[in-house]
């Protein structure tokens, strides 16, 4: 016999009795791979909104462009004491105006603030709308496009006019079929004229980005009150020199706030591109965490695979011991069991991978979170519960054919 | 059949012993056992429990080496081979019937008997034609569907024998082929073994009974290890010539 028909037969051989076993003994198949499937669904579940966040996040900050930076006395991401920044002094109007002079390469600015608010017309409501005081210059700062009417102008700003252009999200809830240009909505029971209307961001960490209105940064403060500060938010000239851009503002607002050398900074630059380091950084750890709870599951599962096999060896004694008096080799019987024991495994991969799909794609049904699971992950899933098995599988299949054949025939 | 090829003896063992270590004290299970057994001869191995007689079994069936000797099986030293090649060998040269029949007991009758043609790497159709050949000389083909526990003890060991003929081995080897049966399906067996005999199979038949042993034509009594006769089935194994070593064998 060549040596490659000796491996066909230990192959085919081991996958047919393989089969046969696992048929054999359903129960005992299904519960065995429970233990496994539970991890890979675990694993997959996680990775894959963790994948989703990720993709959704991305794509976002990818609306924000790339070129743009906010600047304020608050960081978008707070380290240590909130107090600390609540304290900074706001910045003021004539701040924003020496900057714009001071700051040559910054090619767009406009002032922004906010809060949340209900929105209203006729007989619709929308509750925790998010209302943006802002300028002209805001529309090719912030990614949205126009899809009707016109944005804020400066005469807008200027005569504190009753005007707002709203987001898709609005549109969809207070005019279905109807063009909203030129109608009436009310915030907080004030009323403004629709001049325009905004194209479709999406979501954000879950967030919709289209439930918002703009209106001009001078009504916001006579409609809302002047207490709360604002930030700047800015384009600039190049995107790929946005580090140095940044020095050199912060070099700026050094100067325009007056801020004695030495001290630290009374403001925080926030870029869209940093954002997302500090959000990696973040599910990074996320990340590790949940595959190290899928590993562990898989672990336990593979110690049920081994456990199993010990036992299938052991009632298989005397089966191992005529097998061996017939002329299977110790690899044909090592193969046998090597393959029971991925094959379980591959199984319980597979229910896993099903399982965890299916709870990624309800948990992004039922919740913001969206999931995305890639065709890599659904492999790895299921190689990686085969691979679990074939490791586990060693020690019973090396017993196995280890076993005295004499003594394995006298087994009782 | 492989009996026409070579001259000699098939099997030739030479001062063959077997000592097994158990909890550091030796065991001499054979000590110094030498016979030869020719093409298509039929012998019996008997001997008392702790005689050594399944030892001897086991070593001939290439289940075992022993610890000093020689082997010759078919013009092969398989004294000293390595596992691998003692597969071969015992898929090749030898057809094991054993009393416990050792069918896999959720594989059909058919399947059972394929075995050994599977480890040897044929394909499936050769594999099911020689199978039902096989069976077909126990007669037993109707039942060739059937798995083990819905067949009698007698046509489960019909079944062990198409399985040990199927790979048209060497030698036939035996172990107490009737002492799970009753006489009357016993008495079949040790028939189909007397066919057997006279189609040209070498068999070895290793038992402890006086009566199977008198069927055969030689036999050899084993006692402590040791050969104490060698000679007539009948003489052997009723015990009245303990002093004819080397009377059957020369």
């Amino acid at each position: 016999m060549s040596q490659v028909s000796a491996f066909r037969v230990d192959v085919l051989e081991g996958a047919r009795i393989a089969v046969f076993s696992l048929k054999a003994n359903r129960l005992r198949t299904v519960l065995t791979t429970l233990g496994i499937g539970i991890g890979v669904a675990t694993l997959l579940a996680i990775v894959g909104i963790i994948q989703g966040l990720n993709t959704s996040f991305h794509n976002q900050l990818a609306t924000f462009g790339a070129n743009t930076m906010y600047v304020s006395k608050f960081p978008w991401m707070i380290k240590g004491d909130w107090w600390k920044y609540r304290n900074r002094k706001n910045f003021t109007l004539d701040q924003l105006h020496r900057l714009r002079t001071l700051a040559p390469f910054v090619t767009a600015m406009s002032p922004a603030v906010s809060r949340i608010s209900d929105v209203a017309h006729g007989g619709e409501q929308l509750s925790t709308v998010r209302v943006q005081g802002v300028t002209h210059e805001y529309l090719n700062i912030s990614g949205y496009e126009l899809t009707g009417g016109r944005f804020l102008t400066e005469a807008d700003d200027a005569t504190t006019r009753p005007v707002a252009v709203v987001g898709a999200d609005v549109v969809d809830g207070l005019f279905p079929g109807v063009s909203p240009v030129g109608q009436s909505i009310r915030i907080d029971n004030r009323s403004f004229q629709v001049v325009g209307t905004l194209s479709r961001k999406g979501k954000m960490v879950g967030q919709s980005m289209d439930l918002l209105v703009f209106i001009p940064f001078k009504t916001f403060y006579s409609s809302f009150g002047k207490g709360r500060g604002f930030e700047i938010a800015m384009a600039v000239e190049d995107a790929s020199r946005m580090r140095s851009a940044e020095d050199q503002l912060t070099g700026i607002l050094r100067r325009v706030r007056s801020t004695p050398p030495g001290a630290e900074d009374d403001f925080s630059i926030n870029r869209p591109e940093a954002m997302a380091q500090t959000y990696e950084q973040l599910t990074g750890a996320l990340y590790g965490v949940a595959v190290g709870v899928g590993l562990i599951t898989l672990l336990v599962g593979g110690i049920g695979i081994m456990n199993i096999m010990l036992v299938s060896v052991r009632e298989r004694t005397r089966e191992i011991g005529v097998r061996r008096a017939l002329g299977a080799r110790k690899r044909t019987i090592v193969f046998q069991f090597l393959m029971e024991a991925s094959s379980v495994s591959a199984v319980g991969g597979l229910l896993g991978t099903t399982v965890g799909l299916g709870t990624a794609k309800v948990v992004s049904l039922i919740t913001p979170l969206a999931a995305d699971v890639q065709p890599m992950t659904v492999v790895a899933g299921v190689g990686f519960a085969a691979l679990v098995g074939l490791l586990f599988g060693i020690w019973p299949a090396a017993r196995a054919a280890n076993l005295d054949p004499v003594e394995a025939l006298r087994y009782e | 059949m492989s009996e026409a090829s070579g001259a000699g003896p098939l099997i030739q063992v030479e001062n063959i012993t077997r000592v097994f270590h158990v909890g550091g004290e030796e065991v001499r299970a054979l000590r110094g056992v030498s016979f030869g057994i020719n093409r298509g001869e039929w012998v019996a191995i008997i001997g008392q429990s702790g005689s050594g007689k399944s030892t001897m079994m086991n070593v001939l069936g290439c289940l075992d080496t022993p610890s000093s000797g020689r082997y010759m099986l078919n013009g092969k030293d398989v004294s000293r081979m390595s596992d691998d090649e003692l597969a071969v060998i015992r898929n090749v040269e030898i057809g094991f019937i054993f009393q416990t029949f050792q069918l896999l007991p959720r594989e059909t009758a058919l399947a059972n008997v394929e075995l050994p043609l599977v480890y040897r790497g044929l394909g499936t159709r050769e594999r099911r034609e020689r199978a039902k050949a096989a069976l077909d000389k126990v007669q037993l083909t109707h039942r060739m569907h059937h798995r083990p526990n819905e067949l009698s003890g007698g046509q489960r060991q019909r079944v062990a024998i198409a399985r040990a003929l199927v790979s048209e081995p060497s030698m036939l080897l035996a172990d107490e082929p009737t002492g799970n049966l009753d006489s009357a399906t016993g008495e079949e067996i040790v028939r189909l073994f007397e066919q057997l005999h006279q189609a040209g199979h070498t068999l070895v038949l290793v038992t402890h009974e006086p009566k199977l042993a008198a069927r055969c034509p030689r036999a050899i009594r084993l006692s402590d290890g040791e050969i104490v006769a060698d000679g007539d089935g009948r003489t052997v194994a009723m015990g009245t010539a303990t002093d004819v070593l080397n009377a059957g064998g020369a």
